[in-house]
């Protein structure tokens, strides 16, 4: 499947809304695949081997919504329910740790969890005593109800077991930090390792007013989940501007941005890397991204929930898998005001390496400050610093 | 993917319906997916549907003893001005203001009359007035009145002092907690003054022949008569921290499945019994056994006086029965541990935790982390290294959420260590997991050669164990803290 080449899709702010739907259905190719290379010399997608095609849905198209924002309008007896469950549960536990051992995949344990996890956005809202007292009583036509049906939540399961499809998917939303974001295919979903930069970002406020009050912008924003965190303990202050190429990824971040009312606090942009951000060159007090950095070559060996379902376009950095990378370092000097702040994560120690050493030799004078910090399983992951006064 | 053109435009439509600015902003979303603002509501802890009252006034009788109330401020001073209650001295010393009819019937005097107590259904003031008193003086045995009297009095001996307010934190502590005892302390003699007025109306009426002021005050003494078994059983639980919200954990015992398999049930008759009174259940961790049940696991128990009620069930539960999992169809006798822990709330003094004390493991995804890794394990486990001790969660969704949700478990354990240094509770309920030794054996639940579960401690008993194991354990409770309370008063 070749990406298709497609023109920037940079728009007036005011522009978008008037413009979304149809825009939707008119994308020629699957999202994930689709990339503006124009602007990003070296890559050599077409030669690295494509994923494979994500799986057909037809027969049980994915959910509209999160399940658990959707209503609880189907019924179902607690027998039916339990019966699911348990079929459900013998299927994780006939995984064993097949998956861990070929591709770091969950094992059965994990599976188990996801399936209770399953079950607490599929009966949100409705008394979970019911399902005990059914149980312990022994009636089994108690009706519930839930905000799936049935039918659904078996075809549901089978795609997490058979297809691999990230449980993120399955129920529509990621937990991250203390937010719950709605994800779907052709966003990624966030990563644990991720929560680290609102951290980051939480520790340089609390020492520089002028950056709280600042202008921060979070490239490449995905589900928004960055962009939102900031937000948030930007509190009363400050601004953030969200950018995303995919215009999945900008209708999702928009959608979580106004689950959260930020929409006043949070402008999200669609468009590649620094166009969105015209106007503001040299008054942005935060920088913030993770970027695609995984090299091209490594993708066809992802973990199947990665691999097989999250979109290219968030994962695959070119050749080095550093050229969105270095794209933005290269830009960031001139966006952000003297003393601004900025952190990227990176795929590892080699990535961060090279690009403080870059940073250092080849844009002498622009930063200072230029740091790596380690995620909690100790890999060096982002690089932080600040423009020269 | 397929289906995003369908939802975005649904939004598109609904949105241009709803919000007429949807031009200007990107598009009105929230229409569609929701109507709420974001859903917090895993995080949020529904409040216990019965939100105790805080009045000890019953209906129309709140009336009569507004009176006596005002009498009591009179004498000793708004509550609401602290510094003058040093005069609740005199209260205690003179029998002056012990509240009485007008012919000088007090509470002790009805109980010493020793009148008859019938069933309630019986029109009978006297029978009522009987039970009444009872009450109050059964109330006041539980909430260790004479010790409420000394602690009032040191309370404000202390807040007369003028050099008070130098230390704010410290006042402030007094006042409230002065405030607090003298809240509890008027429901009762409210509620005493009332029951006294009533007996003054009776004979009033039947001296004027007035038999509509007689039966109006006889519907009155029956209601505050209901009321007051209510409010025996509040008595019940003053102690310093039964407000509180607790962690219940309960481990499993030696003998593999079968007791993992009981750990579970017991488990999950704390969730239902916690569900039915309205409290919010969250599970915090919780380890699985390999082919059932559990090995041990933490939930969260939220509203108030969940900790009051479910201290009564420290200790070891036993159940024997023929197990399932053995195909010899054999009997076996399992055991569970059950420790609680009190959330103590914001009022609280709490064991000031350094960062620099904590290691904080998480769970690593092997391999590259980063883009590469899509997991949802984000178990966390924090050690206190002074003390060692350990909160670990996994069961939150999120990494931050599991590390807060370890955090919270690990304050409760350093705090309930410290109360246990101070040994300011009873001993037996700070007692944590590990300390709780399986001789310790509270209740004995029979499926089989017969079905009973019986309290050790107080001999109560039920004959229906699927409706114990249902969660309909307040029996147990009540009939425990009660023993509890009569026999510590009763002790010099
Ligand atoms: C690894 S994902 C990160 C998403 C989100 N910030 C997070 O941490 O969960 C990278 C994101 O960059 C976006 N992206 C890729 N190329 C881009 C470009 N040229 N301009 C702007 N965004 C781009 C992708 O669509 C994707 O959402």
């Amino acid at each position: 499947m070749k990406p298709s080449l497609r023109p920037s899709f940079t728009r007036p702010w005011p522009c978008i809304a008037s413009n979304f739907s149809t825009f939707f259905f008119q994308l020629p190719t699957p999202l994930t695949h689709a990339r503006n290379i124009t602007q990003i010399r070296h890559r050599h997608i077409h030669s690295s081997p494509s994923p494979p095609p994500p799986p057909q849905l037809a027969s049980s198209p994915p959910p509209l919504l999160p399940l658990f924002l959707r209503p609880p309008e189907y019924t179902t007896t607690v027998s039916d329910l339990l019966e699911w469950h348990s079929w459900a549960k013998s299927l994780a536990a006939s995984i064993g740790s097949s998956f861990e051992d070929s591709d770091n995949g969950p094992d059965s344990t994990l599976l188990c969890r996801e399936l209770n996890w399953l079950m607490e956005d599929v009966l949100d809202g409705s008394d979970p005593s019911l399902m005990h007292k059914a149980v312990a009583r022994d009636d089994p036509d108690t009706i519930i109800s839930l905000k799936a049906d049935v039918q659904e939540l078996y075809s549901l399961w089978k795609q997490r077991i058979d297809e691999r499809r990230p449980f993120q998917y399955i129920v529509g939303c990621q937990h991250w930090r203390d937010l719950i974001l709605c994800v779907r295919e052709g966003v990624l979903i966030p990563r644990p390792e991720t929560e680290i930069i609102v951290e980051l970002v939480g520790d340089v406020i609390s020492k520089d007013e002028g950056l709280r009050e600042g202008l921060w912008a979070d490239l490449g924003t995905g589900s928004g989940a960055i962009a939102i965190g900031i937000a948030k303990i930007l509190g009363n202050y400050g601004r953030v501007i969200a950018t995303d190429l995919n215009p999945v990824a900008v209708q999702v971040a928009s959608f979580n941005v106004e689950r959260y009312s930020l929409q006043d606090k949070i402008e999200v942009r669609e468009g590649s890397w620094w166009e969105p951000l015209k106007g503001v060159e040299g008054k942005v007090a935060g920088l913030v991204s993770n970027p695609p950095y995984i090299p091209s070559d490594d993708i066809s060996g992802l973990q199947a929930e990665v691999g097989r379902h999250e979109p290219r376009l968030a994962l695959d950095g070119g050749a080095e898998g550093m050229d969105d990378l270095l794209h933005l370092c290269n830009g960031a000097a001139s966006m952000l005001k003297p003393g601004g702040f900025f952190a990227f994560e990176t795929n590892g120690e080699k990535q961060c390496k090279f690009l403080v050493d870059y940073m250092q030799n080849q844009l002498p004078g622009s930063f200072c400050n230029v740091n790596t910090v380690s995620d909690f399983a100790g890999i060096l992951r982002f690089v932080t610093g600040f423009r020269n006064r | 993917m397929q289906n995003m053109p369908a939802i975005f435009l649904r939004s598109r439509i609904r949105s241009s319906s709803h919000s007429p600015n949807c031009a200007l902003r990107t598009f009105s979303i929230r229409s569609l997916f929701s109507s709420a603002t974001p859903s917090t509501s895993q995080y949020e802890v529904p409040k216990p549907s019965r939100i105790r009252s805080c009045g000890f006034v019953a209906g129309s009788c709140s009336r009569l003893g507004a009176g006596w109330v005002r009498h009591l401020e009179e004498a000793l001073g708004k509550s609401s001005c602290p510094v003058r209650f040093g005069g609740l001295r005199l209260f205690a010393a003179q029998p002056t203001i012990e509240p009485a009819t007008s012919d000088g019937l007090t509470v002790e005097g009805i109980i010493s009359n020793q009148w008859t107590i019938l069933e309630e259904s019986e029109s009978d003031w006297k029978s009522h007035a009987a039970a009444i008193a009872q009450s109050i003086s059964l109330i006041k045995r539980r909430l260790q009145w004479k010790k409420m009297l000394v602690r009032l009095e040191l309370l404000s001996t202390q807040l007369d002092k003028l050099d008070l307010w130098d230390d704010p934190q410290h006042a402030g502590k007094i006042s409230r907690e002065h405030g607090n005892l003298m809240g509890k302390m008027k429901e009762v003699m409210e509620f005493e003054q009332e029951l006294l007025e009533h007996i003054d109306m009776i004979k009033l009426a039947r001296e004027d022949n007035d038999a509509d002021l007689e039966s109006e005050s006889l519907k009155a003494l029956l209601r505050m008569r209901r009321f007051s078994k209510e409010k025996e059983l509040e008595a019940l639980l003053a102690g310093e921290h039964d407000s509180c919200s607790c962690f219940i954990e309960v481990q499993a015992g030696a003998g593999g499945t079968e007791s993992m398999d009981w750990a579970a049930m017991v488990m999950n008759m704390y969730k239902m019994w916690a569900q039915h009174r309205g409290y919010g259940v969250t599970v915090v961790d919780e380890m699985p056994g390999e082919i059932a049940g559990i090995k041990r696991a933490t939930i969260k128990v939220d509203g108030e006086y969940a900790f009051g009620y479910a201290k009564a069930e420290v200790g070891v539960h036993r159940l024997v029965r023929i197990s399932p999992f053995d195909s010899n169809k054999r009997r076996h006798t399992s055991f569970a541990a059950v420790a609680v822990i009190p959330i103590l709330g914001e009022g609280f003094s709490h064991v000031q935790i350094n960062e620099s004390d904590l290691r904080i493991e998480r769970f690593r995804a092997g391999g590259a982390g980063g883009q590469h890794v899509n997991t949802t394990e984000s178990a966390v486990r924090i050690v206190h290294i002074p003390t060692g001790v350990t909160a670990t969660c996994q069961n939150e969704r999120s990494q931050h959420q599991n590390k807060a949700s370890a955090m919270a478990v690990l304050q409760s354990r350093l705090d309930q260590l410290e109360m246990a240094r101070q040994a300011q509770m009873n001993a037996q309920h700070t007692q944590s997991l590990t300390e709780i030794s399986w001789g310790n054996q509270i209740r004995s639940y029979v499926l089989h050669p017969y079905r009973m579960v019986k309290d050790l401690r107080t001999n109560y008993e039920v004959s229906d164990p699927d409706s114990v194991l249902e969660g309909d354990l307040d029996g147990f409770i009540l009939s425990y803290l009660s023993d509890l309370m009569d026999k510590d008063e009763a002790s010099p």
